[in-house]
């Protein structure tokens, strides 16, 4: 933020950054699977900030039957939920990790389109870990970063130190966020 | 796709008002510094100690103020639900996370410390936790968000720097009787002279700061507003903050119109606010901005 911004305390909400960071985990999934033994769970979804708005809730129907539509090709499914703060949730399953990183391009290329890509959050990938942990991967649209996010047993515990070996093992191919202040966790993922 | 943007939460009038408080701000330490000039010598000291007195404010007013209000840092274990909602915030803020602290108290109330975004705390009563839903406490939080975006701290500390040092002048010719320095009559004469501008300076100055600081309330009312998408969660959350939500008639109308006519001045302790926030605008303005700015959400892409 600028000095005109701080002096007229004006602030605006960040756009999506550049999309192709995205698609680095198409490629990182490989390693991920053969050097690692982490697989893909099958599922993704993406959280966007609900506006109660006829406007925005036209460019979400809109998006959804895009997608619908192009997941016929991937035999992909696509179903959406609203968590606990008011977020929409966008959730793909497909087997594909590439099908499931081009429909989630999908999804928020066309929330964009419609004028709203500041409301996109980011995109969740759901992967298992050797012994069926669960293994989360999130883009953050804002920033254009991902990082690994590993829920622990117990109310609300993530597990740090699995999630630093993961930006050991895959932070080569992946663009990790190198702040770790910004490694947001995601409770509630509906999926 | 740029015009839904801009539609909505623009307001150049605000920005105008605020930009002209700073440069009024900005004229009227101009005098005060020319003045304390034409006195010299004694007058330097008392710099030197606003200038240490500013350093230290602006490096520890964040753990003074924190201790003063008896607020706790939470970890996310502690308090899942406030960290869950401030955590979401700051991805769509593009903000690294501030500390969260609890004031154990049942007044509801929130505030954001910290001279920049990475030494940023913010702090919410548990009576605020315990009164809002979901959805208001966010607009409240992004609320104080918007407070760490705009580095108000920082902007409000460094504005009221010179009224510092107006007031410690006044303050050091009171106790003295204004004969500091001593000597001839010249200097007598520019003493008096300076603590005379101390005086006006001061005066003036803390009008310009209620305004000031009163303009970035209302920033940061449309901060939250654009932050969440949701303007009516905060005005909600603010007339529930306020108790004005009784006002909010659930009664008949034609019940409650007869009884208001015996009182004189209508039962309403419409005032209690603004004493009690006097350097927060009227509540009512602040709910028609958010109206306004509900309104513009509304209509966009139409």
């Amino acid at each position: 933020m600028g000095l005109r911004e701080i002096l007229a305390g004006r602030s605006t909400v960040k756009q999506p950054a550049k999309r192709d960071r995205l698609f680095a985990l198409s490629t990182a999934y490989v390693t991920l699977e053969s050097s690692y033994e982490i697989t893909s769970a099958g599922v993704a979804g993406i959280v966007v900030q609900a506006l109660a708005t006829s406007d925005f809730q036209a460019v979400l129907k809109d998006t959804e039957e895009v997608v619908r539509a192009t997941a016929g090709e991937y035999k992909a499914t696509v179903e959406t939920s609203d968590d606990e703060f008011g977020f929409r949730w966008v959730i793909i399953r497909d087997p594909a990790v590439e099908d499931l990183v081009a429909t989630i391009n999908g999804v928020s290329s066309s929330i964009e389109a419609g004028g709203y890509g500041e409301r996109l959050l980011c995109a969740v990938f759901a992967f298992k870990g050797p012994s069926a942990s669960a293994i989360n991967f999130i883009y953050n649209f804002k920033r254009g970063s991902w990082y690994p996010f590993v829920p622990a047993p117990g109310d609300k515990q993530r597990n740090t130190e699995r999630e630093l070996q993961l930006k050991a093992q895959i932070g080569e191919e992946l663009p990790i966020e190198p702040e770790l202040e910004r490694w947001f966790p995601l409770w509630g993922v509906p999926f | 796709m740029a015009s839904k943007r801009s539609a909505f939460g623009r307001d150049g009038g605000l920005q105008a008002r605020m930009v002209f408080t700073m440069f009024l701000l900005g004229l009227l330490y101009a005098v005060l510094v020319g003045a304390l000039i034409a006195a010299s010598a004694s007058a330097v000291t008392i710099v030197v100690i606003a200038v240490a007195l500013f350093g230290i404010q602006l490096v520890g007013s964040d753990k003074i103020a924190l201790a003063t209000l008896g607020a706790h840092e939470v970890s996310a274990s502690d308090e899942p639900e406030l960290h869950a909602v401030i955590e979401r915030l700051c991805i769509q803020a593009d903000l690294p996370k501030p500390r969260v602290a609890v004031i154990e108290a049942r007044m509801p109330n929130a505030c954001a410390l910290g001279r920049s975004q990475k030494t940023a705390t913010v702090c919410a009563t548990r009576g605020l936790l315990q009164m809002l839903e979901p959805a208001e406490l966010e607009s409240v939080m992004a609320h104080e968000l918007s407070h760490v975006i705009h580095r108000d701290v920082m902007v409000m500390t460094i504005a009221s720097f010179f009224a510092t040092i107006a007031a410690l002048i006044i303050r050091f010719a009171f106790f003295f009787g204004g004969g500091f320095g001593g000597g001839d009559r010249n200097e007598a004469e520019a003493i008096e002279l300076v603590i005379l501008v101390s005086v006006l300076v001061y005066a003036i100055s803390f009008l310009l700061l209620r305004a000031l600081s009163r303009y970035r309330e209302f920033a940061a009312d449309r901060g939250s507003a654009i932050l969440t998408g949701r303007p009516s969660a905060l005005a909600s959350a603010l007339l529930k903050i306020s108790g004005t939500i009784e006002r909010i008639p659930r009664n008949d109308l034609r019940t409650a119109e007869g009884m208001s006519a015996f009182f004189i001045v209508p039962a309403r302790a419409k005032n209690s606010m603004m004493n009690l926030f006097a350097d927060h605008p009227p509540l009512e303005q602040r709910l028609a901005a958010l109206s306004r700015l509900e309104a513009q959400l509304q209509s966009t892409g139409r």
